[in-house]
C-alpha cells in the first residue's frame, strides 16, 4: 500500500505523516490491512486507550479518503470537471444561437407562404361559386367568357404559386437541418454533465457519508418542466391549468 | 365578438414566440398588434400606447411577467387592461399566483392555436360583462 502511495507522486512529507500515524496505529491494534475490517478488530486494545485510538482513526479515515480521491482519479477528475464548464457554455450558446436561427428561418419562409396560399384559397372558392352559377343558369354570355378568362388566369397563377409555396416549405424542411447538429452537441453536453455529476456526488459523499440534504426548489422562475415523472407541484397540460383556476374560483 | 381592430401588446424576450403568438393573433383576425421584449418596455409602451389587451410571458430579464401584471392592475389608468398570460412556468403556484394577482388568463406552453383562440374569447366574454 505505501509503495503504491509513494509511486503517485504525493509530497513526502505528505506521505510521512500517513506513515507516522499509521505506525501509531499499528500499536494499538493488529497491522492495519484494511479499514473497515479494523472496527471490529481487537476491541479490548482499543478500548485500552480511547484517545489514542481515536486518533488513529481519524487518521486512517483521512488517509482513506485521500487514496480514495487519488485512486478515483477525482483530484484530477474535479480538476477537468471545473475546466470543461466554459466548453459547456459555448457548445450551449451554440445550440442556443442554431435554433433561433431555425426559427427564424421557418417563421420567414411562412411568411412568404401562407399569403400565397390565401390567395390560392380565396380566388379558388370565388371562382367555384361562379361555376356554381354558371351549371345553375345563373350566368350571362358575357359573364361566362369573363369567368372563362379568370379560371385560365387563375390556373396559370396556382401553378405558379404553388411551386413558390412548395419552395418556401423545401426551406422550412432545410431549416431543421439544426436538429442534427444542436443534437450532437447536446449529447457530448450531457456526457459531459453526467461525469461532472458523478464525480461531484463522489466527492460530496464523501465528504457527508449521511447523505447529501435534498435542497427543495422554491422558486416562481423555473422555466419548462423537463421532467413530470413523480411530480405533483406542477401542471402538465391546459387542462389541469383550467380546473385549478375553477377549483380556485376564477 | 370582439372588435377585430383591438390593439394588443405581445410581451416575450423570445422574437421567435412574439411571432408566433402575433401570427396566431392574425389568423384570429387581430392585426393591430405591437410587441415588447420585456416588462419594462412593456409598460412603458402601455403607458403611451392605447392598448386594449396584453399577453405576456412570465420569465423574461429586467421585468417579470408577474412584476408586469402587478403594475398593471396597481396603476390607475392600466387597471383594467384584460392580462393573459402564456408561459412556460407549470407550477400550481406559479398559476395561483398569477391568478391572485389578478392575470385574466393563464396558457401553459407549449400551447396550440385553439387554446389561445378560446382564452382569447372567454376573456371577451367577461370583459363585455
Amino acid at each position: 500500500m505505501s509503495d503504491n502511495a509513494l509511486n503517485n507522486g504525493d509530497s513526502p512529507d505528505l506521505e510521512a505523516l500517513f506513515d507516522s500515524i499509521l505506525e501509531s496505529s499499528q500499536e494499538v491494534s493488529s497491522p492495519v490491512a484494511s479499514i473497515n475490517a479494523n472496527d471490529q478488530e481487537d476491541p479490548q486494545s482499543l478500548m485500552a486507550d480511547p484517545a489514542k485510538s481515536m486518533f488513529s482513526h481519524i487518521g486512517q479515515i483521512t488517509r482513506k479518503l485521500h487514496d480514495t480521491l487519488r485512486e478515483l482519479g477525482l483530484d484530477k477528475s474535479l480538476e477537468s470537471a471545473a475546466a470543461s464548464i466554459p466548453d459547456a457554455r459555448d457548445r450551449l450558446s451554440y445550440v442556443a444561437t442554431m435554433t433561433e436561427k431555425a426559427a427564424e428561418r421557418t417563421l420567414n419562409a411562412l411568411d412568404i407562404a401562407k399569403p400565397l396560399q390565401d390567395n390560392i384559397t380565396e380566388n379558388s372558392k370565388k371562382l367555384s361559386s361562379q361555376w356554381d352559377r354558371f351549371f345553375n343558369k345563373q350566368l350571362s354570355i358575357d359573364e361566362f367568357k369573363s369567368l372563362v378568362k379568370q379560371t385560365r388566369t387563375h390556373l396559370s397563377s396556382t401553378a405558379q404559386q404553388s411551386e413558390e409555396v412548395s419552395a418556401q416549405m423545401l426551406e422550412i424542411m432545410m431549416a431543421q437541418d439544426f436538429q442534427d447538429l444542436t443534437g450532437q452537441v447536446i449529447k457530448r453536453v450531457l456526457t459531459m454533465a453526467k461525469d461532472m455529476e458523478s464525480h461531484l456526488l463522489d466527492f460530496l459523499l464523501m465528504f457527508n457519508p449521511q447523505g447529501t440534504t435534498k435542497v427543495e426548489e422554491n422558486s416562481l422562475l423555473n422555466g419548462p418542466v423537463i421532467t413530470t415523472e413523480g411530480r405533483t407541484d406542477i401542471v402538465t397540460n391546459q387542462e389541469q391549468v383550467d380546473d385549478l383556476l375553477e377549483s380556485l374560483g376564477f | 365578438m370582439a372588435d377585430q381592430n383591438m390593439r394588443f401588446l405581445v410581451v416575450d424576450d423570445f422574437s421567435t414566440m412574439r411571432r408566433i403568438v402575433r401570427n396566431l393573433l392574425k389568423e384570429l383576425g387581430f392585426t393591430n398588434v405591437d410587441e415588447a421584449e420585456d416588462g419594462q418596455v412593456a409598460l412603458h409602451k402601455l403607458k403611451n400606447g392605447q392598448f386594449e389587451f396584453v399577453v405576456t410571458d412570465w420569465n423574461m430579464p429586467n421585468m417579470t411577467g408577474i412584476e408586469l401584471l402587478r403594475a398593471i392592475r396597481a396603476d390607475a389608468q392600466l387597471k383594467h387592461l384584460p392580462v393573459l398570460m402564456v408561459t412556460a412556468e407549470a407550477k400550481k403556484e406559479n398559476i395561483i399566483e398569477a391568478a391572485t394577482a389578478g392575470a385574466s388568463g393563464y396558457v401553459v406552453k407549449p400551447f396550440t392555436a385553439a387554446t389561445l383562440d378560446e382564452k382569447l374569447k372567454k376573456i371577451f366574454v367577461n370583459m363585455a360583462k
